[in-house]
């Protein structure tokens, strides 16, 4: 589903040059769930973000679903992004001001529908990871817990193919972590949704298929 | 989309209150100082009734003073003195017409009453005048006539009413032969003669009104003289005819002085008179637009650069460029929305508490239109710079720290 | 210790130059206008050549006479003045009493050329009441208006325009059809002084018929100088109680019943002269002076408003900075101290602005001479004033903002929050 092909990403501040990434050669299959392991600053973000396509990769390419997006225009990449991609992030990064169903709609809003087709899509997937009792709520008003939650309801309601978790559960307990496993694994399982997480738990990326470790922005075993 | 941002709006209107604070004082200034404006022009479009580009106004000063309050003079020599005037005037070769008249053209003083007519109270401006006068100022006659000599010795006082007084007391029938209504009991009632096209004595900048024209005759006065002069001279005639106009006023009455200011004048200053406080106020608001714009594109800078993780957020959602930028914008749309919709909410009460009783529902909806249209334009301008920078955030960046 | 404070504030404020800069355009500006219509309010009010005395004079500017149908108003006419003032002049605290006219247009021909003048006609003792510049011979007495001798003081200007500015003094001037002898010349009055502003003044006895004496309403002003400004209520009063004196002897008195008028200040003269319904009251003054304050209040809410909401963003702007240094142990206090120090800081550099801005629109008024013989100036007193408006104005502003910072959680603060 996802390859990378000899893929570097270099950060260029005055006159200092870091290499986030060095020469990556990755595929990932349809349906997999993987795991990106690796010390801090050893580039796990930054793969991410390029598989996101949050960013592009200073050389080498990467394809989607055998499509190479590197002349993408910020339109196209944007349709991709809402399309077949969700992301879940370690600081939900969830809108303080809006409601939980309005948080989760959110992704729906770049797409043609209806407001309640929207409304409808937003509310199954609350259902899907078991918020529903908590819907008009605002963050504020959540635990940790169910904030992830919410990100990740927000991140599937549009029904993407490929769904990228940065770190989902470094800031949760470790009970709160494993319920927040068990819906991935449940997302990856019964609607064959890709998967990619970076983590730093391994107990979480035991229970992946695969684990792609990370030093100093080169692929090691 | 809207719904969502109305919601986001809506939900953090604490944080915003000040700038929708902001937004619906600004509107009020500009909606005061618009009205104003739209006021005068629409009163400029308005017919005037008279013509004033070769008419000359001559203030004659009899020595005393024309207040009721003083102990009356010997008003028959007085006026054989000015109907000679009146005469020698006429006689001279660039004068066309002349005329007495209590009140001056544009000029702010005048006379105004309260009667009752029919048991209705009318206010109307009113004006003492000679025979003569229609021509001297060009008056547009359009049914009856204008008053004659012979109109002294009736039982009734002869009055002229313009085309508003008739369609007030009148609506649609002729008022001309009428008795209007007895200024005072024990005098003789005013009877309408003549009806003319509306007469705006205040000029162009002032509001249509309904006028009387009342009559001083020269062979039977009840009063003492008429102290203006109004005279039409011939197209091209020099300023230099004053001096000799002036001359031949002063052989016929010597120990009283006169003053003469041609009406395109006397118009000038009344314009400078009734502009200077709107340029004024035109300007200082100006100003303060200006820096109320400058603080918005301070405060809305300032407010993206917090929302940089939302943004980034949005972005990796799948919102372009393009979808960030519209989003900021109407976002300030809707702010600005709230703000222009509490002040029409103020300005409404305006009329209902008949606050400003000479400003007509027509200026005032312009007025609010013309300050509603300014404040969105100044609001979307404000926008735009950082709606663009906010459109560049990226994303890997907006989401990496904290 | 203030050193450091300033030190940092500067430093602080080239930082974030945008704001800066918004911050000071809002409060320049509002300062010069604020400045420009103080300037303007004390050029026609405050004492000034030729009324040097103006904070002991009271004058006499209008009269109003009522009845139930009709109401005049309009000066008072020398009969009034003669009967009912003049005698005012026997009381210990008055000093002395002029009569004047109000300006009235005295047109000249001069070589085929129109010169139009404004003329009063005054008394001798008009010289004495007010003190004007002379620049050539000197003022008519009472004892020439008196005899009634066509004599004149003529300003500068009308030099100018007569005489090509030669020495004038024992020319002869036409105007209104009467010839005058120059006796003295003038420094032009600015036309805003409403009691004494002329182009030439002539004396009283001159006016073309004598019909004058006996008005009761009509062109003339009395002015009087007391010998204290503490005597000026007592003489207030005075006048009242011989203007209701006066009600008894009125000459229509069917059809006017009731009389206004005031023995007023400057300031309270043109209140009743402009304020609707102000001829109807004893003290417009004090009507004047709210509804003045109410107009600069009402002025400066906007950009009160746009300076809380500016220095507001400038906080939460530096919201990590803070939650830093509270971490680090900073108190509220001292964060609030130095905030406040930037805002006066901002607030006074802002004055100067203003200030110079102020200067600036005064002189091109002058220059453009859109009002004539008005030459503006900015003394220390508005100066003062204008530099009182802009600390209380920055103070005020930042008083909200200030709270606000210090009840900032250091550590939402670190994370970047600002609620």
């Amino acid at each position: 589903m996802i390859h990378l092909q000899q893929v570097s990403k270099l950060y260029r501040t005055d006159r200092v040059e870091t290499t986030a990434l060095d020469n990556i050669n990755l595929e990932i299959g349809k349906g997999e769930f993987i795991s990106v392991m690796g010390p801090s600053g050893c580039g796990k973000s930054t793969l991410l973000n390029l598989m996101g396509l949050l960013d592009e990769p200073s050389a080498g390419s990467v394809a989607l679903d055998g499509q190479a997006i590197d002349r993408f225009g910020d339109r196209a990449l944007s349709r991709v992004r809402n399309e077949r991609i969700g992301f879940i992030f370690q600081q939900f990064h969830l809108v303080p001001d809006l409601s939980v169903v309005d948080n989760v709609e959110i992704p729906l809003l770049y797409r043609r529908m209806s407001n309640r087709e929207r409304r409808k899509a937003a509310l199954a997937a609350i259902d899907r990871v078991a918020l529903s009792s908590r819907t008009h709520h605002f963050p504020t008003q959540l635990s940790g817990g169910q904030q992830q939650r919410v990100a990740i309801a927000r991140a599937i309601v549009g029904r993407p193919g490929l769904l990228l978790a940065d770190e989902p559960t470094g800031n949760l307990d470790s009970q709160m972590g494993d319920e927040i496993m068990g819906i991935l694994e449940d997302l990856n399982q019964k609607e064959g949704t890709t998967i990619v997480m970076v983590t730093h738990d391994p107990r979480m990326a035991d229970k992946t298929h695969r684990v792609v470790r990370l030093f100093d922005g080169r692929q090691v075993q | 989309m809207t719904r969502h941002l109305l919601k986001l709006v809506w939900n953090r209107k604490r944080s915003n209150a000040l700038m929708i604070l902001e937004i619906c004082v600004s509107f009020l200034v500009v909606f005061v100082v618009a009205t104003l404006g739209l006021f005068f022009l629409d009163n400029y479009r308005l017919p005037l009734g008279f013509e004033w580009k070769n008419a000359w106004n001559v203030h004659v000063g009899l020595g005393r003073s024309e207040a009721g309050a003083n102990p009356s003079g010997d008003f028959a020599a007085q006026q054989a003195v000015y109907a000679r005037l009146l005469q020698e005037v006429r006689a001279m070769a660039p004068v066309e017409a002349v005329a007495g008249s209590w009140v001056v053209p544009f000029d702010q003083g005048g006379m105004s009453s309260t009667y009752d007519v029919n048991g209705r109270k009318v206010d109307m401006d009113a004006d003492v005048v000679t025979v003569g006068f229609d021509k001297a100022t060009g008056l547009d006659l359009v049914a009856g006539r204008w008053f004659e000599e012979a109109d002294a010795s009736q039982a009734w006082a002869p009055v002229v009413i313009d085309q508003d007084l008739a369609r007030t007391v009148y609506g649609a029938a002729d008022p001309v032969g009428k008795n209007l209504f007895d200024p005072r009991p024990g005098e003789r009632p005013f009877r309408v003669v003549g009806v003319v096209r509306d007469f705006r004595k205040g000029g162009e900048l002032m509001p249509n009104g309904n006028f009387i024209f009342r009559f001083a005759s020269l062979d039977h006065p009840d009063g003492g003289p008429l102290r203006n002069l109004l005279i039409r001279v011939r197209p091209g005639t020099p300023a230099a005819f004053e001096e000799a106009l002036v001359k031949r006023m002063q052989q016929v009455a010597p120990d009283w002085s006169f003053e003469v200011r041609p009406l395109p004048q006397v118009r000038a200053t009344s314009f400078l008179f009734f502009l200077t406080p709107l340029i004024v106020a035109g300007t200082v608001a100006f100003f303060l637009l200006l820096m109320v714009g400058l603080g918005l594109i301070g405060v809305l800078w300032q407010n993206l650069l917090q929302r940089t993780r939302e943004i980034g957020l949005r972005r990796a959602a799948g919102a372009s460029r393009a979808a960030v930028h519209r989003q900021v914008l109407l976002e300030q749309i809707v702010l600005t929305s709230l703000g222009v919709l509490i002040g029409t909410l103020l300005v409404i009460q305006v009329p209902i508490l008949h606050l400003i009783g000479v400003l007509s529902n027509r200026v005032l909806t312009a007025g609010l239109l013309a300050a509603m249209a300014a404040m969105y334009l100044l609001s979307v301008l404000c926008a735009l710079y950082p709606s663009a920078l906010a459109s560049r955030v990226q994303p890997a960046e907006a989401l990496r720290y904290e | 210790m203030i050193k450091n404070y300033l030190k940092i504030a500067l430093k602080v404020l080239s930082r974030r130059k945008f704001f800066t800069f918004i911050s000071l355009f809002g409060i320049g500006v509002t300062l010069m206008v604020l400045l420009v219509a103080t300037a303007l309010l004390d050029y026609v009010f405050a004492a000034r050549t030729p009324e040097v005395h103006a904070d002991r004079m009271l004058g006499v500017y209008r009269l109003t006479m009522q009845g139930p149908d009709d109401t005049e108003t309009t000066q008072p006419g020398y009969a009034f003045l003669d009967r009912w003032v003049r005698p005012m002049t026997k009381l210990p605290s008055v000093e002395r009493i002029a009569f004047v006219t109000e300006a009235q247009t005295a047109i000249s021909y001069l070589n085929g050329r129109k010169i139009e003048s404004a003329m009063r006609r005054a008394d001798g003792e008009f010289w004495r009441v007010l003190d004007f510049d002379f620049l050539e011979g000197g003022p008519y007495t009472a004892a020439d208006d008196e005899a009634g001798r066509f004599v004149a003081v003529i300003n500068e200007t009308t030099r100018e325009r007569f005489f090509g500015g030669q020495p004038a003094v024992g020319k002869t001037i036409e105007a209104d059809g009467q010839r005058f002898k120059v006796v003295g010349v003038v420094r032009d009055v600015p036309v805003l002084r409403y009691a004494s502003s002329a182009d030439l003044w002539v004396p009283v006895t001159t006016a073309k018929t004598s019909a004058y004496k006996e008005e009761w309403l009509g062109g003339f002003y009395a002015l009087i100088l007391a010998r204290n400004h503490a005597d000026l209520p007592q003489i207030k009063a005075e006048f009242q109680s011989r203007l209701r004196e006066a009600e008894k002897h009125l000459p229509d008195p069917k059809t006017f019943k009731r009389l206004y008028a005031g023995a007023d200040t400057l300031f309270e003269g043109a209140a009743r002269l402009f304020l609707p319904g102000g001829r109807l009251e004893e003290n417009p003054g004090a009507r004047l002076r709210a509804a003045l304050l109410a107009l600069m209040l009402g002025f400066m809410l906007l950009p009160t408003i746009n300076l809380v909401n500016i220095n507001l963003s400038r906080i939460l702007d530096r919201a990590s900075e803070i939650g830093v240094r509270r971490a680090f142990g900073a108190s509220s206090r001292t964060l609030v101290g130095q905030f406040l120090i930037e805002n006066v800081v901002l607030t006074l550099i802002g004055a100067a602005i203003g200030l110079g801005l102020a200067l600036g629109v005064l002189r091109a008024f002058n220059v453009s001479g859109l009002i004539p013989h008005t030459q503006f100036q900015l003394n220390f007193r508005i100066f003062f004033y204008g530099l009182a408006i802009a600390v209380f104005f920055g103070l005020f502003s930042g008083v909200y903002p200030a709270w606000r910072m210090s009840k900032l959680h250091p550590v939402q603060a670190l994370r970047g929050r600002s609620a």
